[in-house]
């Protein structure tokens, strides 16, 4: 058996960064289903928000923040988050990372939406791929042990508390046990549960279910965050950047159409208010083609294009055949970003004890019902670094190692043996790509950017059918090396699990606010939704409660830009 | 249009060598490799291959498309399809072969080892860099370590390329105490790095252009 004390799962930002904090104090390891810098944090193009500059303060940033959340982020943590964002800024400069520069030669700034200032700090359109490539090299210089394309299938948990994990190896093809004193959970989000949406492949929202099905609390799963502008068709993520640098977004008569909904802040407005704007423009007749909008960014010129946006130029040339340079791109709302995740504390720490969660797959709520451009990648540093400290505290006080994994273990087997037999599908021609394409298609039509009653509890329907008809397939093949079949059957589970679960909590949040939009419901309604969903794993299926939100300062008004 | 997919076939627990697979896909000009790649597997779940981002800054999906070093993610089927619908995909050459197109990688990763792989930051350094020292390195940066320049150029005796273009990047850095010195590690005459530099710049999926220090 492999021992650690600490296991980070996931070798994105918020992993490395947890993991090259922990590392020299504490006996860490990395594993990852991709190698780290295959993580998706890696197409992250806009930048990281931190109120660096002397006009601008935290305290702006705090407000912003909480502004964007519809008031339903934390008040406390998103004070963590903006106060330590100067700091590890400055620490990421000391790593290496490779920003974009002033002409005196601090980090340069965008402005992304909802922000009152220009406070993304940036590598032109490539924020994410040269912070995590840094992170790599200091996990390296730190000699972070890591296990990559190993695949977390199941937490093991006795008695209340964290005792190892069951993996699969795959380059070996063989099921391993790793026991450790502590797992932080850095595993992102789940996008493809969507037909539309901006992530990778590998975003299937593992670690949240592994870690509901064993036994933590998971908060705010209704809030899913749609992009306005991704590639019509291939839902490749334009960057907000676009818009910080100063694109336009036109409807089919050419207009200007965001000063019907955003007279402020326009194309800047927060991503929700976008595309909310952009689906309605279509829906009454103002869409190009009847399908998408368009985004202008020709009046920027060829030489501000390449230096600030040379990714977008090159992923709209490539799938979309048009070059921003001379002609605006069609683009379109995609979904993009898991607002929910695992509830943890200040500290990243979960109800089970030992189990810790950072990124995109933890809800400390600092963006409650929305997120700001740039304040995602920033979450993954701040907290991927507290939990790297917390881990350490951890482990220090804790000497003792937990029990060895017993019955935890014998259910894990179990169900790992349950993956695999003859197929007896209820309907033979029933396969795994099938369900996936369905659970897609389900989730963007029904729990898409308007939401309804009606059209919720028919996605609820058809996702008890699909998991019905999912528990009947088997993998054919058993224990090999790159098992890509067993992965998409493992991941589809994950994601019905998930996909129902949003649903559920959607259909049960009778408001509207942020990224949540029940069109039977369209207002906000504090005196009885100003709180989070709560949700855990019952007897029968998933259970829901409410816990309030923290408010140290700003109390909840309306929201305009 | 009808895509005849030809794909290299390897499994290690029943296979004596490689064999190709031949598999017939729908798909639009406009469609890339990769997505004519998981229409196949799709009709069969076996075939192995790495993939992730599909949008050319992950690295994973880095193999041979007509046996030309490519993503395929990056790879528009209308420029590699012949006029049957004919296109053949195979592993990276320079690396072994674990099953179908995924590839031995650790080497590769574990090659970055032989440089010192991060910035060695000055003591003095004062959080600053001109916009000028910023703009040398961002091209460097940009390198996703898919491997393909491994695969085509390495040699496995000296310092593997991706390592030299890291090299390049550190060696670059305003920041860093060795700075140029470090170019010194790849040991590479100019004529050999000239040469370099040039092969690189004709595959790299990233367009890395290292200069010439
Ligand atoms: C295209 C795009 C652009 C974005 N741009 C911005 C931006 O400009 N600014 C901003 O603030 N935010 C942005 N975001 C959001 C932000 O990038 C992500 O929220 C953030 O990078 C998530 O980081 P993470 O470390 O939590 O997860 P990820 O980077 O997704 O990493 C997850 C890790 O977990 C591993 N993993 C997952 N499941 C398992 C398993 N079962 N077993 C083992 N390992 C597993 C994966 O291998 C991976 O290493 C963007 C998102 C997208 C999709
Ligand atoms: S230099 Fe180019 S070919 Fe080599 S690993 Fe980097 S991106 Fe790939
Ligand atoms: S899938 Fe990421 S580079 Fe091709």
């Amino acid at each position: 058996m492999i021992t650690h004390d600490v296991v980070v799962v996931g070798g994105g930002l918020a992993g490395l960064m947890a993991a090259t904090t922990a590392a020299g104090s504490v006996d860490v390891a990395v594993l990852s289903k991709l190698y780290p810098t295959r993580s998706h944090s890696g197409a992250a193009q806009g930048g990281f928000n931190a109120a660096l500059s002397e006009d601008d303060s935290v305290e702006s940033h705090i407000f912003d923040t909480v502004k964007g959340s519809d008031y339903l982020g934390d008040q406390d943590a998103i004070e963590v988050l903006c106060s330590e964002g100067p700091e590890v800024i400055k620490e990421l400069e000391w790593a290496g990372v490779p920003w974009s520069r002033t002409e005196d030669g601090r980090v340069a700034q965008r402005s992304l939406g909802g922000a009152g200032f220009p406070r993304a700090c940036f590598a032109a359109d490539l924020s994410g791929h040269v912070v995590l490539h840094t992170l790599y090299e200091r996990a390296l210089k730190l000699g972070v042990k890591t296990y990559p394309e190993w695949y977390l299938v199941e937490l093991l948990v006795e008695n209340g508390r964290i005792s190892g994990l069951f993996v699969y190896d795959l380059a070996s093809g063989r099921t391993e046990i790793i026991r450790c004193k502590a797992v932080i959970l850095a595993t992102g989000g789940y996008g493809r549960a969507f037909a539309k949406t901006t992530n990778a492949f590998a975003n299937t929202g593992d670690g949240m279910t592994i870690a509901y099905r064993a036994g933590a609390r998971l908060a705010d799963m209704e809030f899913v965050q749609f992009h306005p502008t991704t590639l019509y068709g291939t839902n490749v993520l334009v960057s907000e950047a676009a818009r910080g640098e100063g694109g336009y977004l036109f409807n089919n008569r050419g207009e200007r159409f965001m000063d019907r909904y955003a007279p402020r802040k326009m194309e800047l407005a927060p991503r929700d208010v976008v595309s909310r704007a952009i689906f309605n423009e279509i829906k009454e007749g103002r869409g190009v083609e009847g399908k998408y909008v368009n985004l202008d960014l020709t009046h920027l010129g060829e030489a501000k294009i390449k230096e600030r946006l040379p990714q977008v130029r090159d992923l709209a040339c490539r799938y979309t055949g048009i070059d921003p340079v001379e002609k605006p791109i069609p683009i379109e709302p995609a979904q993009h970003y898991s607002m929910g995740g695992i509830r943890t504390d200040l500290n990243c720490e979960t109800n089970i004890k030992g189990l810790l969660a950072a990124g995109e797959a933890a809800n400390v709520s600092v963006h409650g019902a929305n997120r700001l451009g740039g304040n995602s990648l920033l979450e993954t540093v701040v907290f991927g670094r507290r939990a790297g400290r917390r881990v350490v505290e951890m482990v220090s006080k804790e000497t003792a190692w937990p029990e060895l994994p017993g019955e935890s273990l014998e259910r894990a087997e179990e169900n790992w043996k349950n993956n695999f037999g003859s197929n007896s599908p209820l309907d033979p021609r029933d396969n795994i790509f099938k369900i996936r394409r369905e659970m897609n298609r389900t989730m963007t039509e029904y729990v898409g950017v308007f939401r309804t009653e009606s059209e919720l509890k028919q996605a609820v329907d058809i996702l008890a059918g699909l998991k019905e008809r999912y528990s009947t397939l088997k993998v054919s093949r058993k224990e090999e090396p790159f098992n890509y079949e067993l992965i998409e059957h493992i991941e589809v589970g994950y994601l019905l699990d998930l996909s129902e679960i949003i649903a559920l909590a959607a259909l049960r949040r009778t408001e509207s606010r942020g990224a949540h939009y029940r069109t039977d419901f369209p207002q906000r309604n504090d005196q009885d939704w100003l709180n989070h969903t709560i949700i855990w794993r019952g007897e029968k299926g998933p259970e829901f409660g409410k816990e309030p939100v923290s408010i140290t300062k700003y109390q909840p008004v309306e929201r305009g830009y | 249009m009808l895509i005849n997919l030809s794909i290299d076939r390897f499994d290690p627990n029943c296979d004596r060598g490689a064999y190709k697979q031949q598999v017939k896909v729908e798909a639009k000009e406009n469609e890339t490799v990769l997505d004519a790649l998981i229409k196949a597997w799709q009709q069969d779940p076996t075939i192995s291959f790495r993939r992730s981002c599909r949008s050319a800054i992950c690295g994973s999906c880095a193999m041979e498309i007509n046996g030309e070093p490519r993503l395929a993610c990056q790879t528009l089927l209308k420029d590699v399809v012949d006029s049957n619908g004919n296109l053949s995909l195979g592993p990276m050459f320079g690396f072994r072969r674990l099953k179908d197109l995924v590839v031995d990688l650790q080497p590769f990763f574990d090659s970055l080892k032989d440089i010192i792989p991060w910035v060695l930051t000055k003591n003095n350094h004062d959080g600053r860099m001109t916009p000028e020292d910023a703009a040398k390195i961002e091209n460097p940066a940009t390198c996703i370590l898919c491997g393909l320049c491994d695969s085509e150029l390495g040699d496995g005796r000296e310092i593997g390329p991706a390592a030299i273009v890291k090299n390049h990047r550190l060696a670059l850095d305003a920041r860093d105490m060795l700075g140029l010195v470090r170019l010194q590690l790849n040991r590479k005459y100019p004529e050999e790095m000239a040469a370099f530099r040039e092969n690189l710049k004709s595959f790299c999926p990233k367009k890395i252009n290292l200069p010439e220090v």
